[in-house]
């Protein structure tokens, strides 16, 4: 049984096909443009405000939106609900945790995951906006459930625009698979 | 789905290899997150949802062949096998005088009859042929009721392919009749007709 057991981690298939040189430089236009445009709001016209319109969590979703378009995590359902819900889900455990940082952190994440998985908008970077939700100090405490707004539901449907824009310009690529 | 299987019936399952799974993926622009083997496993289970959809869903009627050859029960032996050779066929179905199906005849009843050793094959009848005279000379006199195989094997229309595709292995047969309550010819079902059923299109 323990054999059976450690088998598994020898893993059973390989790793899917690398894509093509076309691929590659949507991707990179892609996460360019839309971080670019998240960024540049944020430090050219948002700073002096004290808000931000960019988390660290939108890298990642960078990576599915402009790199992995057809993925179902990708999708404006699993983007947009991931990273909001993510966001009260994060923005409660440190409110009503904070004295027990290490819990308010590890539930926001769980949770975050399976509030995710019920509503069918898992979506990655979602449990990293909840993560920052507690771990993100004074800038992002201070919002309180602001966040789920501003930062992040504006800046993710920012980034959505983009992909929206930049993911459908190739003839053999398009954005979204889906909406609900 | 697991009575006895020959060549003619449905494959339940179509071999893909490893390989084929990942050139499909190569095929498909952009990055899929899914691993080759999760791929072939819903491929799989994907293709065996078709099977039991088509087989439990797809009725008689819906790949019958409607345009059917028949010959009436008294119509010499001759006659018969003429109507098989210029049609192209290797079996019929044979009409009593109300024009309700009587009975069948088909490659193997022609064999079985003329007193080959091996009665069900056609080397079986050549072999014989090849020691004395031709045996099929015995059987010019007689008709087509004489030769049939009756009582029929008949499906209705509703029947589905599942059952038919049970039939032809039971019965070991290649076709069935498919009649109305009355017993009126309606179409036939050959074990051709279902491999073409299962065939995605």
């Amino acid at each position: 049984m323990l054999t059976e057991y450690l088998n598994k981690m020898k893993g059973t298939t390989k790793s899917p096909p690398a894509v093509s040189l076309s691929e590659i430089i949507w991707s990179w236009v892609g996460a360019f443009l839309g971080i670019s445009a998240v960024a540049a709001i944020s430090y050219n016209l948002l700073d002096r405000t004290g808000l931000t319109l960019i988390i660290g969590s939108f890298g990642a979703s960078a990576v599915l939106i402009y790199g992995a378009v057809k993925s179902p995590l990708a999708q404006p359902r699993n983007l947009l609900g991931g990273h909001f819900c993510s966001a009260i889900i994060g923005v409660a455990s440190f409110q009503l945790l904070h004295p027990y940082m290490w819990l308010a952190a590890a539930l926001a994440v769980a949770t975050a995951i399976a509030f995710m998985h019920a509503t069918r908008t898992l979506h990655p970077p979602g449990g990293a906006t909840a993560l920052i939700a507690v771990i993100g100090g004074q800038s992002v405490h201070k919002l309180g459930y602001l966040y789920a707004i501003i930062p992040t539901a504006a800046g993710a449907s920012i980034m959505l625009a983009i992909a929206l824009l930049v993911n459908n310009i190739p003839r053999n690529r398009r954005y979204p698979e889906f909406w609900l | 789905m697991d009575e006895k299987r020959d060549r003619e019936d449905l494959p339940l399952e179509i071999e893909v290899s490893d390989e084929d799974i990942y050139e499909a993926m190569k095929d498909i622009q952009g990055y899929l997150d899914i691993t080759p083997a999760d791929l072939k496993e819903l491929y799989k289970l994907a293709y065996r949802h078709a099977f039991s959809r088509i087989t439990t869903s797809v009725r008689a009627k819906d790949i019958m062949t409607a345009k059917v050859f028949s010959v009436k029960k008294t119509m010499p032996i001759q006659e018969v096998a003429d109507v098989m050779a210029a049609q192209g066929i290797s079996g019929v179905p044979v009409l009593d005088d109300n024009g309700k199906v009587a009975g069948v005849i088909s490659e193997k009843d022609f064999l079985s009859s003329m007193g080959a050793k091996d009665k069900t094959h056609f080397m079986g009848v050549v072999a014989e042929c090849l020691k004395g005279g031709c045996v099929a000379l015995p059987i010019r006199r007689k008709k087509a009721e004489d030769l049939m195989s009756s009582p029929p094997v008949t499906v209705s229309e509703e029947t589905t392919v599942t059952e038919i595709a049970r039939l032809f292995a039971e019965k070991n047969i290649n076709r069935v009749p498919v009649t109305d309550r009355e017993g009126n010819l309606r179409g036939i079902v050959s074990r051709g007709d279902i491999v073409h059923a299962a065939s995605f299109k």
